[in-house]
């Protein structure tokens, strides 16, 4: 599996070098099912992928020495994906999952916490999860009761996280916690880098619409976290996870925007041409490819070392509305696959016609995005 | 142009487009060098001028400009440019049996020219004629904006200057260049809109509080700047490598993203913005002519979808 040179700093280098290594080794990075496969499956091969990538150097570019990295652009992040998006290899919401955590790690643990968990997470070893939302608390994250009180032990984390996306397989958690009183909203809130396997962690999953159970609830009853796993400061967690959003709404859409593409030109081929509209379809066209216009610039601002902020929710907003039209166009072109085929492609429409529905949930909901542009791009002041 | 150039230039345009419309922005360019900046950085030269031009809701003749230099290069001092009729870009010109047919549109300076460059098709074969203006006959258009100012031109003259050649891929270059021009002014037009909009969601008061903080009002005027982003991120995307297709989406989606901004603040603002009292129907006038000027966004989007089908293969991604 080697003999090509990995170029981190180089993109036009970095991208043939890897289409070469790709096509070289597809039947190796193939996965063994057809169609979208189980979620257990998409775990296997996600990690498998993930092992065989960072073995050969292509899955540690654009990440930093410090952690197991190569160094060199973001970008070569970016392409990986959409490489591997572009080739079915796997399922890009799993494998972008590093590209929202990661970089809270690198950013907030210790140096040495960092650099001994971060090569795990990248090399597909370990799986990392993100407690943040809660039964009580979905949009309004500043209202979060998940409770951490010092003792001479540590933290002690009781309370409940939901929605907590692949946390069944996860080693790890990116936790947000209570450490101040409830009054105090956003200012009382610190992250903890929370080991899944610590006594009275109890994960229940939840099967969702689109087949699968890929969140689930998390119960936490008097759980034992070392102050050596705190990120950032304490009190500092609203900053954390304000500083990790962004990073969910860049590299992760571009490797998102590389998956719709993909679907869509296979709809396209596959359709029979009367079922397409041809207004309709030029639109979708143009939304998809305006989306990834949009969030390639995003990848140009990040590789040049610009913060991420509130302008990120335009990317979010184009992502929900570029996938649900790619697959509402998908559920009238490929009517019969989507709703009464049984063989494995079709199952595999469907269910991603299902989940295309939560595009505009997931992430900070399409309401909670126009209340950030609203607000933070727009001036326009509060909303009561 | 380094970016301080950059700065200093945008700065003169918007001045210029801010202060005169018609012939004197005409001379403003002329004397800001805007021709020298087309030939040297189209992309600034174009975006700039036409967003700001579309902000001020001012008009020139820097269309045919666009479209001619890209044509003929300079085709020198006293030549306007015969724009193809609204909703299209049909060469403006046929030639039979040795006489020209001219049916097309033309920015108001073009009186101010003794000339005119008419691209006119022979079967398949397509020339750059130049006729004299005097020649043509020109109609002010009042329609839906008669502040434009655009000349409906007709004529039927005695083909007697020699024609220049011109490939269709050197046309399809020139209208792809000359839509990207329309759709930044759309984007500019989009955006002084929004800014109306939200300059009165801030300051217009009900029930006791900025209309700004409903939700109902918030919402529809972040759609609006998500709706302008697109345009913006479409034409950065056509910059890289304008080719017919990717301006041709560009035009598109400015051209609905201008009539969704149209929408949602024609809503904001209310019956103040149906007032002939407040500026926002200038815009609105004139984003539904840029829409259909080179083509409209629903036109433009049904002959994509219509390839598409036909080829069964989308167009080529943008790369990273």
């Amino acid at each position: 599996m080697t003999g090509v040179e990995v170029v981190a700093d180089d993109l036009v280098e970095f991208r043939a070098s890897l289409d070469t290594w790709l096509d070289a080794n597809g039947a190796v990075l193939a996965p063994g099912y057809e169609g979208a496969g189980e979620l257990d499956q998409q775990m296997d091969q996600l990690a498998k992928v993930k092992a065989l990538l960072f073995d050969a150097g292509w899955g540690r570019a654009g990440w930093p020495e410090r952690v197991g990295g190569l160094g060199g652009s973001t970008l070569t992040r970016a392409y990986l994906g959409e490489a591997l998006a572009a080739r079915d290899l796997v399922e890009p919401g799993l494998f972008s999952m590093t590209e929202v955590l990661a970089p809270t790690v690198i950013e907030y643990a210790a140096p040495a916490l960092a650099a001994s968990v971060v090569p795990a997470l990248l090399r597909g070893d370990e799986t990392w999860c993100q407690g943040f939302s809660e039964p009580d608390t979905g949009s309004n994250l500043a209202a979060l009761a998940c409770r951490a009180v010092r003792t001479d032990d540590g933290w002690r984390v009781t309370g409940e996280k939901l929605w907590t996306s692949l946390a069944q397989y996860a080693d790890r958690c990116v936790l947000l916690v209570r450490t101040g009183t409830t009054e105090s909203a956003h200012r009382g809130i610190t992250a903890l880098f929370v080991d899944m396997d610590s006594p009275g962690i109890t994960v229940r999953p939840i099967g969702t619409m689109h087949g699968g159970a890929e969140f689930s609830e998390l119960f936490l009853d008097d759980v034992v976290v070392p102050f050596s796993r705190t990120l950032g400061d304490e009190g500092a967690g609203w900053t954390v996870a304000m500083d990790l959003l962004p990073y969910e709404r860049s590299t992760s859409l571009w490797h998102r925007a590389a998956f719709l593409h993909r679907r869509l030109q296979e709809a396209l081929e596959s359709a029979p041409p009367e079922a397409l509209d041809p207004s309709r379809l030029g639109e979708v066209t143009e939304l998809l490819y305006a989306f990834r216009a949009r969030s390639r610039g995003t990848q140009h601002r990040m590789a040049d070392g610009d913060r991420l902020g509130p302008e990120t929710s335009i990317d979010k907003v184009l992502l929900a509305t570029a996938e649900q039209a790619v697959f509402d166009l998908v559920a009238d072109a490929l009517a019969p696959e989507v709703t009464t085929g049984d063989d494995p492609r079709s199952r595999r429409w469907r269910s991603e016609y299902l989940y295309s529905r939560a595009a505009s949930i997931y992430g900070g909901s399409a309401e909670i995005q126009r209340n950030i542009i609203a607000r933070r791009l727009l001036d326009l002041g509060d909303d009561r | 142009m380094d970016p301080e150039d950059l700065v200093l230039f945008e700065r003169s345009l918007g001045d210029a487009a801010g202060r005169a419309t018609g012939s004197g922005l005409d001379a403003a360019l002329d004397q800001l060098g805007w021709r020298d900046a087309l030939a040297d950085d189209p992309s600034a030269a174009v975006s700039l001028l036409f967003e700001q031009q579309g902000a001020a809701g001012t008009t020139s003749s820097a269309l045919g400009l666009v479209l001619a230099d890209a044509l003929v290069g300079n085709a020198g001092p006293g030549t306007g440019t015969v724009l193809p009729a609204i909703g299209g870009c049909t060469p403006p010109g046929t030639v039979v049996a040795g006489r020209l047919r001219v049916r097309g549109l033309a920015p108001a300076g073009l009186v101010d020219q003794p000339s005119a460059l008419v691209v006119a098709s022979s079967g398949a074969d397509l020339a750059a004629v130049t006729v004299p203006t005097a020649s043509l006959g020109l109609r002010a258009i009042g329609g839906v904006d008669p502040e434009l100012g655009l000349l409906e031109v007709t004529g039927d003259v005695d083909r007697t200057r020699p024609a220049r050649a011109v490939s269709p891929a050197t046309w399809a270059a020139a209208v792809a260049l000359a839509r990207l021009a329309v759709a930044h002014e759309l984007v500019g037009a989009s955006r002084a809109m929004l800014g109306l909009a939200c300059d009165h969601a801030r300051g217009r008061l009900q029930f006791g509080r900025p209309i700004a903080s409903f939700q109902a009002v918030r919402h529809r005027l972040a759609e609006t700047q998500v709706a302008i982003s697109t345009a913006e991120a479409m034409l950065d995307a056509a910059w890289l490598d304008t080719t017919p297709e990717r301006s041709a989406m560009a035009k598109a989606v400015a051209g609905r993203q201008a009539r969704t901004t149209a929408r949602h603040c024609q809503q904001v603002l209310a019956g103040m913005g149906f007032t002939v009292e407040h500026p926002f129907h200038r815009y609105v006038r004139r984003s539904l002519v840029l829409d259909a000027l080179l083509g409209t966004a629903a036109s433009l989007t049904t002959s994509l979808g219509a390839e598409l089908i036909d080829r069964r293969q989308l167009p080529p991604l943008l790369p990273l």
